[in-house]
This record gives C-alpha cells, sequence and structure tokens, in this order.
C-alpha cells in the first residue's frame, strides 16, 4: 500500500470518527426543531419550527406537555459548579504547592488524593448516603453532594497544579525572597500571576465536571434535583422534544465557557510570541 | 597586575561582613559542604572558584538562606543568620539565569523589591522612580524601562538582575556564574562593568565561578573552594603565583604537575629525577608543579644548564591562541606536558610531530608541595 492511500484510509478513519463523536449531537439538534406540540422526538421532521425553544421559556399556548421542571435545577447545577471550581481550585492550587517540596509520607498523600477521582462514582454517593444517614445528617445538594463534588474535582485541579509548578521555575521566587520581600507577598504578586494560566485550566476542569456530575449526586443530593438529574427525572415519563432544545442551549453554554477561556489563554500565549519575535528582530 | 594595597598587608584591620565558621551540609548523605571557614572583608570584590561539584552553588545557597546548614556558624554584619529566612537576611542574590519577573517590565522588576519588601518599603512612587532612574543610569539600561523583560538580550538581562539588587542598597551580593550565560565578548566587557559598578555601591561582591581566569580577573579576594572546603584564600597575584597545594594549582589550569616523593636533593617523579631548588609549600600532598611559561623547548642535543632542569618527551600538537602557542608534548609515562610560549618573545618556531624533544626549567621556577 502507498503513502496516499494510507493518507486516504487515515481520512476516512478520521472523518467517520468525527461522525461518530458528533452524530448524536447532531441528531438532537435537528430533532429539536421538530414542530409541537404534536411532532415527537423521531425522525421524519414533521414541520421545522422553533416551537419547542418557545415551550422551553413558557412562550407558547397550554398544551397537554408540560414545561420542563428544571429551573430550579438549573440554578442550583451553577451554583453548585461554582461553589466547587472555587473550593476545589484553592485545594489545588495549595495542595500542589504543598507538594513543591518532598514531605514525609507525600506519595500516600498524593495517592489519597488521586484516589477521589478514580473510585466509581455510584459507590462513592451510595456510601455518602450511608454515612449521611448514620450520622442523621440531612442529604442537601449544597451539603452531601457538594463534598462529593469537591472529591472528585480536587485531584483534577491538583494535577493540572501539579504540571504547572512542574514547569514553574522556583528562582524567581528565591529572587523574590532575596529582595526582602515575604514569602506570602511574593506568592501573591510573583507566583500567583505566573500560574494564572494553570489556575484557569484548573477552574474550568473543576466547573465543568461538577455542572454534570451525575452519579455522585443521584444518591447525595437528596430532595433537590441538580441539573443532570432532573433531565434524566423527564424521560421516565415520555420524552418531548423540549429535552432537545434545552440540551442545545447548554451546549451553546459550554462553548461559550470554553471560547472565554480560549480568549483569555489566547491572550497571554499572544502576548508572550509577541515579546518573542520583537526579540528575534 | 591587581592592587597590592591589600588591607591586610598593610596592617589595616578589616572588618569582615561575612564570616562562616566550620558549616556543614550534605544531600541525602553526601557532603557538599565540609567545614567551610572564612571571612569575606567589607567593601571587596570576591571570587569564589571551585570546580564543578566542588559545592559552589551550595555554598552560595546556604549564605542566602536558600539552604539550611547541616552545622557551623554564619555571621553576616555580627549577627548569626543561619535560621533566618532569606527575607530577613538583607543578601542580594544574582542568579545565573537572571530570574527576572517574567510579567514585569524592567522598571518594574527593578522598583519590586523596594516597594515589595517587608522591612522599610518605599510607598512614595516618586522616590521609587527617582531611585530607579538612578540605578538604571548606574548600570546603563537607560531607555530599555518600559521594556518588558523577555524583550531586551542577554547583556541586558544581567543588568536588570544587578540593578533589582543593588537598589534595595544590600551590604552584601551574590552572584552565582553571573557571566556564565552570556557570549564571550559580552562577558569580557561586563567584568569590567561590575567591578565598577560594585566599587561605586561600595558593597561586597562574592562572585562563583567555575572559570579561573574569571576569578583572577574579578577578585580582589579569590577563595578557592575544593571537595567541600576552603583550599585556598588569596589575592589573584599569590594565587596564581603561589597556589597552596597541588589541587589548586590543578584548578588554575596553568601548571604541569607531577606527582611523587622527596628523596634528598630531588624530588621522585614517574619521568626521573627532578632537582630541587625553588619554592617549598606545604600542602600535605607531595607534588611538583611547574608553570606553563615557564618552560623552554629546545632540541635533544641541547643540555641543561647547572640551575635547570630537563626532561625529555615527543611533540604532539600545538594551539596557536593569538598572544600565545600552546605546545603538547607527552611524556615517557604517557602523560600530557603543556607550554605555553609567548608570542611577544619569539617567533613560533614549528616543531617535529613525533619528535623528541628537551623540556627545560629553572630550578627555582618550580613549585614543591611537600
Amino acid at each position: 500500500m502507498n503513502a496516499s492511500g494510507i493518507k486516504l484510509g487515515l481520512g476516512l478513519y478520521t472523518m467517520l470518527f468525527i461522525v461518530f463523536l458528533y452524530g448524536p449531537l447532531a441528531v438532537l439538534a435537528i430533532l429539536s426543531f421538530q414542530t409541537g406540540p404534536e411532532g415527537g422526538p423521531q425522525f421524519p421532521i414533521i414541520e421545522w419550527s422553533t416551537y419547542w425553544y418557545k415551550h422551553l421559556f413558557g412562550l407558547t399556548p397550554p398544551s397537554r406537555i408540560a414545561p420542563l421542571p428544571i429551573e430550579q435545577a438549573l440554578i442550583r447545577s451553577l451554583t453548585l459548579a461554582v461553589m466547587t471550581m472555587i473550593v476545589s481550585t484553592v485545594l489545588g492550587v495549595t495542595a500542589a504547592q504543598a507538594f513543591r517540596k518532598k514531605f514525609r509520607g507525600s506519595g500516600v498523600v498524593f495517592y489519597l488524593i488521586v484516589l477521589g477521582m478514580m473510585v466509581p462514582g455510584v459507590l462513592v454517593g451510595l456510601g455518602m448516603a450511608l454515612v449521611a444517614n448514620t450520622l442523621g445528617v440531612d442529604r442537601h445538594w449544597w451539603g452531601t453532594a457538594f463534598v462529593l463534588h469537591v472529591v472528585y474535582t480536587f485531584p483534577f485541579a491538583f494535577l493540572v497544579m501539579l504540571a504547572i509548578f512542574n514547569r514553574f521555575d522556583p528562582s524567581v521566587e528565591e529572587a523574590a525572597w532575596s529582595l526582602g520581600v515575604t514569602p506570602t507577598r511574593t506568592f501573591r504578586k510573583i507566583t500567583f500571576p505566573l500560574i494564572f494560566p494553570g489556575v484557569l485550566s484548573a477552574m474550568l476542569f473543576a466547573f465543568t465536571l461538577s455542572y454534570d456530575e451525575f452519579s455522585r449526586t443521584l444518591f447525595a443530593s437528596g430532595r433537590d434535583l441538580t441539573l443532570p438529574l432532573a433531565i434524566y427525572g423527564t424521560f421516565s415519563v415520555e420524552v418531548h422534544p423540549n429535552v432537545f432544545a434545552f440540551g442545545v442551549l447548554t451546549t451553546l453554554f459550554s462553548f461559550a465557557l470554553l471560547g472565554t477561556y480560549a480568549v483569555l489563554m489566547g491572550l497571554s500565549v499572544r502576548r508572550a510570541r509577541r515579546m518573542a519575535i520583537q526579540e528575534d528582530t | 597586575m591587581r592592587d597590592k594595597s591589600w588591607p591586610e598587608l598593610v596592617g589595616i584591620q578589616v572588618k569582615s561582613v561575612l564570616q562562616l565558621k566550620n558549616v556543614h551540609k550534605a544531600f541525602s548523605g553526601v557532603p557538599a559542604l565540609a567545614g567551610v571557614d572564612a571571612a569575606l572583608p567589607e567593601n571587596s570584590y570576591i571570587s569564589l572558584l571551585g570546580p564543578s561539584g566542588s559545592g559552589k552553588t551550595t555554598l552560595l545557597r546556604v549564605i542566602a538562606g536558600f539552604e539550611q546548614p547541616d552545622g557551623g556558624e554564619i555571621l553576616f554584619a555580627g549577627q548569626r543568620i543561619d535560621g533566618v529566612p532569606p527575607h530577613e537576611r538583607g543578601i542580594g542574590f544574582v542568579f545565573q539565569n537572571f530570574a527576572l519577573f517574567p510579567h514585569l517590565s524592567v522598571a518594574e522588576n527593578i522598583a519590586f523589591g523596594l516597594e515589595n519588601r517587608a522591612v522599610d518599603p518605599v510607598t512614595d512612587t516618586r522616590v521609587v522612580a527617582a531611585k530607579v532612574r538612578d540605578i538604571i543610569g548606574l548600570v546603563g539600561l537607560s531607555g530599555l524601562e518600559g521594556r518588558a523583560v523577555t524583550q531586551i538580550s542577554g547583556g541586558q538581562k544581567q543588568r536588570v538582575a544587578l540593578a533589582r539588587t543593588l537598589v534595595t542598597e544590600p551590604s552584601m551580593v551574590l552572584l552565582d556564574e553571573p557571566l556564565g550565560a552570556l557570549d564571550a565578548n559580552l562577558r569580557t566587557r561586563m567584568r569590567g562593568e561590575l567591578r565598577t559598578i560594585r566599587e561605586r555601591c561600595g558593597v561586597t561582591f562574592l562572585h562563583v565561578t567555575g572559570s579561573e581566569t574569571e576569578a583572577l580577573a574579578m577578585g580582589d579576594t579569590v577563595l578557592v573552594l575544593d571537595r567541600g572546603r576552603i583550599a585556598q584564600s588569596a589575592d589573584a597575584g599569590t594565587l596564581y603565583g603561589r597556589p597552596a597545594s597541588a589541587d589548586v594549582a590543578r584548578f588554575l589550569n596553568c601548571y604541569n604537575i607531577f606527582s611523587g616523593a622527596i628523596s634528598d636533593d630531588a624530588f621522585e617523579s614517574p619521568v626521573g629525577r627532578l632537582a630541587l631548588g625553588g619554592a617549598q609549600q606545604k600542602s600535605g600532598e607531595p607534588a611538583y608543579a611547574i608553570r606553563y611559561d615557564r618552560v623552554a623547548i629546545r632540541p635533544l642535543h641541547a643540555s641543561a644548564a647547572g640551575d635547570e632542569v630537563r626532561i625529555e618527551a615527543s611533540f604532539v600538537a600545538s594551539e596557536y591562541s593569538g598572544a600565545a602557542i600552546n605546545s603538547f608534548f607527552t611524556l615517557d609515562d604517557g602523560r600530557v606536558f603543556e607550554v605555553e610560549t609567548h608570542l611577544s618573545h619569539a617567533a613560533p618556531e614549528t616543531f617535529e610531530e613525533k619528535a623528541r624533544y628537551a623540556l627545560v626549567w629553572k630550578r627555582e621556577d618550580a613549585l614543591v608541595f611537600v
């Protein structure tokens, strides 16, 4: 087989892979434009319309299909994701900072932290529910579920920061100390600005992982549902294309989040590159 | 030649700014510093010469407080500072890789210490600006204040690193191979500039280097560090002319050294008996050293005068370096012997490869370690 044949084969394979990856999303997006309220979540498209998007925001005349019970769940999930993001990132940065120096038992502590993202979510969720029951603690999305979200996302933030600190030149900190600047102030004025791109990545990780976390939340969140649980709940009755419309909107939201991240990262990278170019000339 | 008014010689009591007493440091059982004793005089340029692995960077980091010594005392301006965190020591540090703050401009880098130090920070921006302007003028960076530090050349980075430290007015600055990252031309120019800048500021510089020429050129005093100990502390002229031991002579890279033993009136070396007559130096390890530039190359039939030592060797190759030519010979035991001939004295001779020549020097020029 010649080189161009291999190229063609690989190209075809890649295309199939991408179709496989985005096919479900495309089907979902297409079906969300089904006419309503009589159209169902299947092909063919009877008539193109934005009925289900309007339905989502309560802009359609009342019909037999109840609006999605997700408004509260969305607010809960966003709040939970932001709380998790802040706590996990702070923990991740400080833990990675601690790991810059070898300390006694650092190996064990490392594996204990990383275990949080390894253990099966259903088991941890169930375990948390049992512990909460035994201790007589009420289960809430902002309590027991929040703790599990932190346990789950903290290792990701920690690993990201560990990689960042690995490439960090500690002599800039020593330089600041030797100028008479305290370690605390050095961290704030020198270390933190330099590791900020990494902190941004850690935040993104923690936010997205928490936002669509399902298995841990299932057992630990108690009565009030988070968004993934609420959406799953609607499936048990009858599936209408309004779920698809919502799916498209959340995907767009995720893209917006990624876009913001890309712009922020791009700015710092571009700044570095501009300087490098000017140095060459 | 360096100014010889080395204060101790003329009897002036020199205040030492830094004293090291029996400083020890080991890394996982391997000793890096094995009892360093030294006293560094105020307002002087001190170079610390050591081969790689001699512990010179460790010593500097211990003085700066980045590493804690396992034992011994460090006194700075009369106060014990071992155990004091680096930011409370008041000792400046210039890194080999400069370690500038990459997210700050040249002026911001220099102002950083003034504005952020724990003791006596300068909050008045006009005072900061004035001090930064002065120091930028001193180190020759005018016009680059607003540049990002990633936008300037190696030599300019070096100046920023120096200015950033000097502006905080430390009484001592440690420089860790500060010229190592610069190209050869710039290195020679910065040597002179470092000395001038130091003289104007009146601080003590402790300059670590692995290059013997740099150490000799820069230091009012040269400390030689060998296997975690100070092997010699002397001015450049003394060090070059009278190294304290065969090891020190080896670092200077200008001596042919023979090991052996003294018997009666000669030194028994692997290449034969070498007549004594020159200076003898107590060092514990017997050795015979003759400087590259003290040796004359003569035809094999030429005999030696009464006050001369003569050995035979075969010519290998020579290396032309402009002002001098270095010729390499193999001795009968396979060892390489180097001769440096200054071309201001004689036109370069051509020697025949593998042919044998007589190498001759005056007895009194040799240095014998007993």
